[in-house]
């Protein structure tokens, strides 16, 4: 990357930092002063302002993993494969996150921790689809055999984002749909708390993806200093 | 002949109906009661309603709101230290190798 280059992305950078910053303080006031406490749930629900967006920010990850494992089978390039692996790692972390929250909320809303809910069960195999991507690309130096078949591993995970979508939709199940087309909906602070929390999710994954693919490339580079050097 | 066997027919179904219809209605409420016993277990809810009284605060939202939201920050740190570690490891490595890579004339 060439030095202006460099220094237009690192102000880039930034600036999407200090938005989301901003957004994430705005987003906290508005859940925790603004927002009203939901009527039959109490202050448990205000969990769903996290953990909505938190799913949302799971499908970035997982789909920006499987865009760039779909550019780097087509065209070898390791830009795009650093892409896969940023995408897979932090839709990973908000995978966690959203089979954590939910849990906590769960247990005061159903009275239980967790049920074989159609989305929760097919969230948990996202997880467990794009887990296997990263210790397949966890064994040392991933070669370009591994790194193929990660790339299918996470075409074969995007398949299940849509199941995870639309199984409220098309399966008996217990998992609330209040935002959904079928949802009574929410209040307007509760509408604005969300969107905000959205739109510092947004900006949270976009931030995590662009650092650990810059990192990803930079492994890269040092493994073909190192390729390089034991060739001399 | 004929009017006999129709007559016949007749009596035994005015005789045999209402017996038929008796033994139904004194099944109907047994089953009826059933079906009501299973349908709130079964259905799906369709709204939430609260519980008033000393058992609605049995289960504490509060602290399972702030586990939630610990829980969503904890994560977010320690996959930004991994990250950081993960950028200055390469970032010494990537140097090292460069020297590494002068010193034997290829830089």
């Amino acid at each position: 990357m060439s030095g202006a280059s460099k220094t237009v992305s690192t102000t880039l950078w930034s600036l999407v930092l200090f938005a989301t910053l901003a957004v994430f303080a705005a987003t906290l006031y508005t859940i925790f002063v603004v927002a009203p406490v939901e009527k039959q749930m109490g202050i448990v629900q205000k969990i769903f302002y996290f953990h909505v967006p938190s799913a949302y920010a799971m499908y970035l990850g997982f789909g920006a993993s499987a865009l760039g494992s779909a550019v780097y089978l087509l065209k070898r390039d390791a830009r795009w494969d650093a892409l896969g692996v940023a995408g897979a790692e932090v839709g990973t972390l908000f995978c966690l996150i959203v089979l954590l929250t939910g849990p906590l909320w769960a247990r005061k809303a159903w009275g239980v921790w967790w049920t074989w809910d159609p989305r929760l069960t097919t969230t948990l195999l996202a997880g467990m689809i794009f887990a296997a991507y990263l210790a397949l690309r966890s064994m040392g130096n991933a070669g370009e055999v591994e790194k193929r078949f990660a790339a299918g591993l996470a075409l074969f995970g995007l398949i299940d984002l849509p199941l995870i979508h639309y199984s409220v939709q098309r399966w008996r199940g217990v998992h609330p749909t209040v935002i959904t087309g079928k949802g009574g909906g929410l209040e307007s602070e509760m509408y604005w708390a969300l969107g905000l929390s959205f739109i510092a999710f947004t900006g949270l994954a976009v931030l995590l993806i662009w650092a650990r693919a810059s990192a990803e490339r930079q492994r890269e580079e040092a493994a073909r200093l190192r390729f390089e050097l034991m060739h001399r | 002949m004929h009017a006999l066997i129709a007559a016949l027919v007749l009596a035994c179904t005015l005789l045999i109906s209402p017996a038929a219809r008796a033994q139904d209605t004194g099944a109907e409420p047994e089953a009826a009661s059933g079906q009501a016993e299973e349908t709130p277990a079964e259905e799906r809810a369709t709204q939430f309603v609260g519980v008033t009284g000393p058992e609605a605060e049995s289960i504490p939202g509060g602290g399972l709101l702030l586990a939630a939201y610990a829980v969503v920050w904890i994560l977010i740190f320690l996959y930004l230290l991994r990250m950081r570690g993960l950028q200055r490891q390469t970032a010494e490595e990537l140097e090292r190798l460069s020297a590494e890579l002068r010193a034997s004339g290829g830089g």
